[in-house]
Order: structure tokens, then C-alpha cells, then sequence
């Protein structure tokens, strides 16, 4: 899987190593679905939620959605910082409250 | 002769009221909505009957409107599921304690039932509060019902008195005759003439008014709200408590205020607001805003950290500028408004449906219609 061209310029590069590494924890999604929505056409992190549930789950893609971001970085040849991040954090899943209340607004990366 | 007959545009709690009160009159009624009943801002909001928002006026009009409701828990088929629950706000600093007692006076001299209270009877009434707080007072007469269900069995009240309802119509234009006088309404699924037409489009109802060429500067003014999983029934003991900062986040301008509002329904959820932001007619969930509103209740209640927030959804207010509603004829004979009721359309429902009643049946009002009237708009009438 490595012949995917490497111009993105995120900060860390994610060794593909496994492809049932697990990239959203909250919802199980492995690094070959994500991949695989990839080469099925998604190319923002809303696309491979709608595909994978990668961002669906009970941290709102606090721990996934940055990972995702690089990896369609990766796998598009797009700039890191031309994706956008996830757009609605609206608890589709149940979500706690106190996680709720320390998301921060990191909306510009 | 042939009954009168009346066009109600909007299916929200207030197009409910107005349609049951006026097919109560003996009027023949037809009740119309672009999309189904109890489906915009009436679905989005909490059942709390908010006895003391000010100015005056709608004091009086929040009283009027619960001795009705107390009326019409026996008048409809339905549990309108209302608990005399009382409610409380709560001050986090010496300073809006201080403001929270000079409204508590203010409301006291136009006969508002309220108490302030210091900071341990709070905290015995309320032991899971957070003691960094300063104080608060309670509002006995406030209480709390289910807007769903007060919407749907005032419509099938209106239908058992012979009213007719029209879903998915959508309201395109208004036809006036040269007298100035209402002739006829057109929808998506035709025409129907009509001798009354009342605006009770909520959000929406400026442009139902434009129709009709007439001024109504109502807003959509947006409110996020979270409901949280069941909690039992002893975490909080009155079951709307409300941060003492509300009232002034009634008058946020163009900034998105938030204020804690937390209620606790007859299930056992907690529903989390509220928000004001004026924003257009997005109805978005915007997380920066769930997010200062779960931090906010959190403030008041630590213990409900690990509570799952299971849904959020944004609902459109009425907006009026004055923040008093319209209930009101106009220039146009047969056209008449019921707007504008921002954050308290729950509570004076059924005053409203009441009125227009009475407006259109040339009865004697409750209550004085100049306050409500459209006129106080226009700049040629008001000078
Ligand atoms: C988050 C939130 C919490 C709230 N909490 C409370 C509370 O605790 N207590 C309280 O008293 N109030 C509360 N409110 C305020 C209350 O919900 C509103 O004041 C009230 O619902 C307004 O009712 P309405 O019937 O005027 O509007 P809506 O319920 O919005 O109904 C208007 C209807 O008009 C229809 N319509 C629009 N255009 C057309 C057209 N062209 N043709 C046909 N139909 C059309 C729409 O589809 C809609 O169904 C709250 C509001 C929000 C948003
Ligand atoms: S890790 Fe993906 S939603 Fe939590």
C-alpha cells in the first residue's frame, strides 16, 4: 500500500503496517475500511463517517477524525491542511456529557 | 346563513390554539401547514409555563394563558402530562443574586408568587447543586406540561368541533380584493376562499404577512436543546432550574448567549438549554454551543458528568422585537396575526387561540389588545 504518493504535510505520518489496526476506536473501524471508503471515493472525513461510522461513536471523532484526515491526506495526495475537519459534532450517538463539555474548538486543525 | 369561515396558516402549538378556539366559537375552520402538525419550533422547545418573563404584560398574558390550561386539562381527551412543578434560579455570584432580588421585587408588585432565597436553603432544597453558588429563588407558580401532546389534542379538540386540517400546504399567497378586504388563500394544492385568514406561521410569519403586503418584523431566533438519558427523579428536586443570567440572555442582541436551563420530565430526562442565536432559518447544532451548554449545566450539577446527552436539535423562535407577541387585527379586514412569542409560545398558547377568538368574533377581550396590537410596527400608525 505504500505506491500511494506522500505530499501531504501533516504532522504525522501513519505507518500501514496493519490493516486491521484499528483507526476509530469508539466504532471499530479498521485502517482497510477506511481505506477502502477511500478508494470507493470519499475524500472528506464526513464521507468516510457516512461510509465507516469512523467519527460516529462516543467521543464524536475526537480520537479518529485527525487520523482519518492524514490518511485521506495520504491516499488523495491532498494537503492535510485542505481538508477540512469534521463538521457537525452533534451527538448522533449518545455521547457524555462531561465529553460534551471538554471538546474544545479545534476547528482549524 | 352559511357559517364564517376561517384559514389558520400554521400547525405549531399557537395554529392549534387559534384553530380549537375559534372552531369552539361555532366558526368552520381550516387548519393548514407545509408540513405536518407540531413539527417547527412547538416540537423543539420545553414544556415549561413561564409565569414571569417581563415586560409586564406578558406576566399577565403567561396568567391568563394557565388558567386556561388548567381549564383544558379537563376540556381535551388528552394527558397534557402538566405537573405543578414550581421552578427555581439560581445566582453564581453575590452580584446577580442581588440582581435576581430587584427582579423578584419588581415581578412581587404585579402579584408574581416568588421567594428569594439564600444560599443554604437553596442547597437544602437542592443537595446536588454545586455550593459555589450564592444563592437563588423560586417561582411556585411555574410548571411544566408536554408541548407535543397540548399541540395534538388542542388539533383534535378543533377537529371534533368540526375543524378541518390540511398537511404538506404550503401557503404561496394571499388574495385581497379592492376594499382591502381577505378573499382568498393559495396553496400548492389550490385555492380556497375564506372570509378570515390567521398568520400563526411562527418564524416563518413575516413572509406569510408580505403576502398580504404588511409589515411584521417577526424573526427566527435559533434554540439548541439536548436531552439527556433518564436520571432519577430525586437528583433534582424542582424540576426546572434555571440560571439567574436568563433574563438577560433574553436580550443577548446579535451575540449566541447561552443560560442554563435544565429540566427534568415526567420520564426522568433531563432536557439541557438553551441557546438564542440569530442565525437565519438554520436549524444547525452548532457543537461549540451543545459544548458551552453542557459545561454551564455542569456548573450547576457536577454530578451529572457521566450522563450520555442522547439527542440535540435546533428549533426556530418566534422572534418580535419587543419580545411581546402579536395578537392583533391589521389593515387588511380578515387578516389577523398570532406571533411573535420567542421563548414563551408554550406558556400563552392557549391565551392566544383565545383572543383571536374573540377578535374575530367582535367579543369583548380578556385582556387589552393595544400592547399586542401590529400597529406599534408601523411607523404611519404608532407616530
Ligand atoms: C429550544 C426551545 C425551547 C423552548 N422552550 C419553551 C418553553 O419551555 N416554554 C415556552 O413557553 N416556550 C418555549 N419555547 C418557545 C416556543 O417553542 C415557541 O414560542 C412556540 O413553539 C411558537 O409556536 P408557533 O406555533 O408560533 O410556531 P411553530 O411551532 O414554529 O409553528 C409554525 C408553523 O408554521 C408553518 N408554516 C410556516 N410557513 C408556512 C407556509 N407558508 N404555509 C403553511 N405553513 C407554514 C411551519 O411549518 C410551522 O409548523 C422554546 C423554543 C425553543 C426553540
Ligand atoms: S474514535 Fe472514532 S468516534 Fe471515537
Amino acid at each position: 500500500m505504500d505506491k500511494h504518493p506522500r505530499t501531504y504535510e501533516g504532522k504525522t505520518e501513519i505507518k500501514i503496517e496493519h490493516p486491521d489496526m484499528i483507526i476509530c476506536r469508539c466504532e471499530e473501524v479498521t485502517l482497510a475500511q477506511i481505506i477502502e471508503a477511500i478508494s470507493e471515493g470519499a475524500r472528506t472525513v464526513d464521507e468516510v463517517k457516512r461510509r465507516t461510522r469512523a467519527g460516529m461513536g462516543l467521543c464524536q471523532g475526537r480520537t479518529c477524525s485527525r487520523l482519518v484526515r492524514h490518511l485521506l491526506a495520504q491516499h488523495t495526495g491532498q494537503n492535510f491542511h485542505q481538508i477540512p475537519p469534521m463538521t457537525a459534532r452533534v451527538p448522533v450517538r449518545p455521547i457524555a456529557l462531561e465529553v460534551l463539555a471538554s471538546l474544545e474548538d479545534d476547528t482549524n486543525g | 346563513m352559511a357559517k364564517k369561515h376561517a384559514v389558520i396558516i400554521g400547525g405549531g402549538i399557537i395554529g392549534a390554539s387559534c384553530a380549537y378556539y375559534l372552531a369552539k366559537s361555532g366558526l368552520s375552520v381550516t387548519l393548514m401547514d407545509k408540513g405536518g402538525l407540531c413539527t417547527e419550533a412547538s416540537k423543539a422547545s420545553q414544556g415549561h409555563l413561564f409565569l414571569w418573563e417581563l415586560p409586564p404584560v406578558n406576566v399577565i398574558l403567561a396568567r391568563e394563558s394557565k388558567k386556561l390550561y388548567m381549564q383544558l386539562i379537563d376540556e381535551l381527551d388528552v394527558d397534557l402530562e402538566f405537573r405543578p412543578t414550581g421552578s427555581m434560579s439560581i445566582a453564581e455570584t453575590p452580584e446577580s443574586l442581588v440582581s435576581l432580588a430587584q427582579t423578584c421585587e419588581q415581578l412581587q408588585a404585579i402579584g408574581v408568587d416568588c421567594e428569594v432565597l439564600d444560599r443554604a436553603t437553596v442547597l437544602r432544597r437542592e443537595p446536588n447543586l454545586s455550593t459555589h453558588i450564592t444563592g437563588g429563588a423560586s417561582f411556585p407558580e411555574d410548571a411544566q406540561l408536554n408541548p407535543l401532546i397540548v399541540t395534538i389534542g388542542l388539533v383534535e379538540g378543533a377537529r371534533k368541533w368540526g375543524a378541518t386540517i390540511r398537511l404538506n400546504t404550503e401557503v404561496i399567497g394571499i388574495q385581497i380584493d379592492n376594499s382591502q378586504t381577505i378573499k382568498a388563500v393559495e396553496t400548492n394544492n389550490g385555492t380556497i376562499q375564506t372570509d378570515y385568514v390567521v398568520n400563526a406561521a411562527g418564524a416563518w410569519s413575516g413572509m406569510i404577512a408580505d403576502m398580504a403586503n404588511l409589515h411584521l418584523p417577526v424573526m427566527p431566533r435559533k434554540g439548541i436543546l439536548m436531552v439527556l438519558d433518564q436520571v432519577p427523579q430525586d437528583v433534582m428536586n424542582c424540576k426546572i432550574i434555571m440560571a439567574s443570567g436568563y433574563l438577560d440572555s433574553l436580550k443577548s442582541g446579535n451575540k449566541t448567549a447561552v443560560a442554563a436551563n435544565i429540566q427534568q420530565t415526567r420520564g426522568g430526562n433531563v432536557l439541557l438549554g438553551s441557546s438564542r442565536a440569530f442565525a437565519g432559518f438554520d436549524k444547525v447544532v452548532n457543537p461549540e454551543v451543545i459544548s458551552e451548554m453542557a459545561r454551564r449545566c455542569l456548573r450547576f450539577f457536577p454530578c451529572l458528568k457521566g450522563m450520555q446527552v442522547i439527542r440535540s436539535w435546533a428549533g426556530l423562535r418566534p422572534y418580535s422585537p419587543d419580545m411581546i407577541p402579536i395578537i392583533s387585527d391589521t389593515k387588511v379586514k380578515g387578516f389577523y396575526v398570532a406571533s411573535g412569542h420567542e421563548g414563551v409560545g408554550i406558556t400563552m398558547a392557549p391565551i392566544t387561540g383565545l383572543l383571536i377568538s374573540q377578535l374575530i368574533n367582535n367579543q369583548t377581550p380578556l385582556l387589552p389588545l393595544e400592547p399586542l396590537s401590529i400597529n406599534r410596527f408601523d411607523p404611519e400608525i404608532s407616530a
